[in-house]
């Protein structure tokens, strides 16, 4: 059982207690410590299971920066990734050529591994099955509805494209 | 404004209806999961911002806008790890496509 620390609950809290006001959107005092109470009572006991490392990591401009152009760059390769596998489809679904891709990723952080698998799965055409760990290095095992490169290195570079620069300014 | 709203809320239902052709069409299991990712992103994220953009400027509810795109964010948290726990699973029950795959890498590693 990991120990409960007072940066964890104070970050997990905030979190909590924005998505609250999101939720309600109502600025009344009653609201608001309803609300904080309940954010607390959460933040105390989902904090050791959320959060690992520097507490802090996120609160500070340059990151929020980066998360920010992160998400735009998101887009843009969902939005290219999304017109791909739309107009296979429309075209019968006979252009396809699936395969289960070991695709290496240099990044060391565990949320920047999480964050980049799920941005990988989201996009259509590639979904990332499995993470593991050989000799100090990390390999993600995606499924890609077209192979067109059977290397590693390069087909690495096809699926991650742009999205793993993106990620490693927020996390290392 | 409503004219944008329209334009996202069509776009939406263009991918939906790719995707959905796609989960009947598509030759195996994975494959067919990939189609569906592209309801889970452009469609409802398309539908999503119509929605959202309506409740701003046509409804003139901010709590409303605001709801609908935190049901977006919500959306694209989560449905990643149920795709990537299905994908993992169906491999590891032993589903495997009709046609070989062209590379298989996650086969050679742990079937051995």
């Amino acid at each position: 059982m990991p120990k409960t620390k007072l940066p964890a609950v104070l970050s997990t809290f905030c979190l909590c207690f924005g998505f609250w006001v999101l939720l309600t959107w109502k600025f009344t005092a009653q609201e608001l410590i309803a609300g904080a109470a309940v954010s607390l009572a959460a933040a105390l006991f989902a904090s050791p299971f959320f959060i690992h490392e520097n507490a802090f990591w996120l609160f500070n401009p340059a990151r929020l920066g980066a998360l920010f152009a992160y998400v735009f760059v998101f887009l843009g390769e969902l939005v290219k990734a999304n017109l791909d596998v739309a107009r296979r489809c429309f075209a019968g679904c006979k252009d396809v050529n699936p395969g289960i891709v070991k695709v290496p990723v240099d990044l060391k952080s565990d949320y920047a591994e999480a964050m980049l698998a799920n941005s990988i799965t989201l996009t259509p055409g590639t979904i990332t099955m499995d993470i593991a760990e050989q000799d100090g290095k990390t390999y993600y095992y995606v499924h890609w509805i077209d192979v067109s490169e059977t290397d590693r290195e390069k087909a690495g570079e096809i699926i991650k494209g742009r999205l793993e620069n993106a990620v490693r300014r927020i996390w290392p | 404004m409503r004219i944008v709203i329209d334009i996202l809320v069509a776009a939406g239902l263009v991918f939906a209806l790719a995707g959905t052709k796609g989960i009947l069409k598509m030759p195996d299991a994975f494959c067919r999961m990939q189609a569906s990712t592209c309801i889970t992103t452009l469609g409802t994220l398309g539908v999503i911002l119509g929605g959202a953009l309506y409740a701003f400027f046509v409804m003139g509810s901010v709590g409303t806008g605001v709801k609908v795109l935190v049901i977006g964010l919500l959306i694209i948290t989560i449905n990643p790890v149920g795709a990537h726990a299905i994908a993992k699973g169906a491999y590891k029950y032993g589903v495997r496509p009709d046609k070989d795959m062209e590379i298989d890498d996650y086969g050679r590693d742990f079937n051995e």
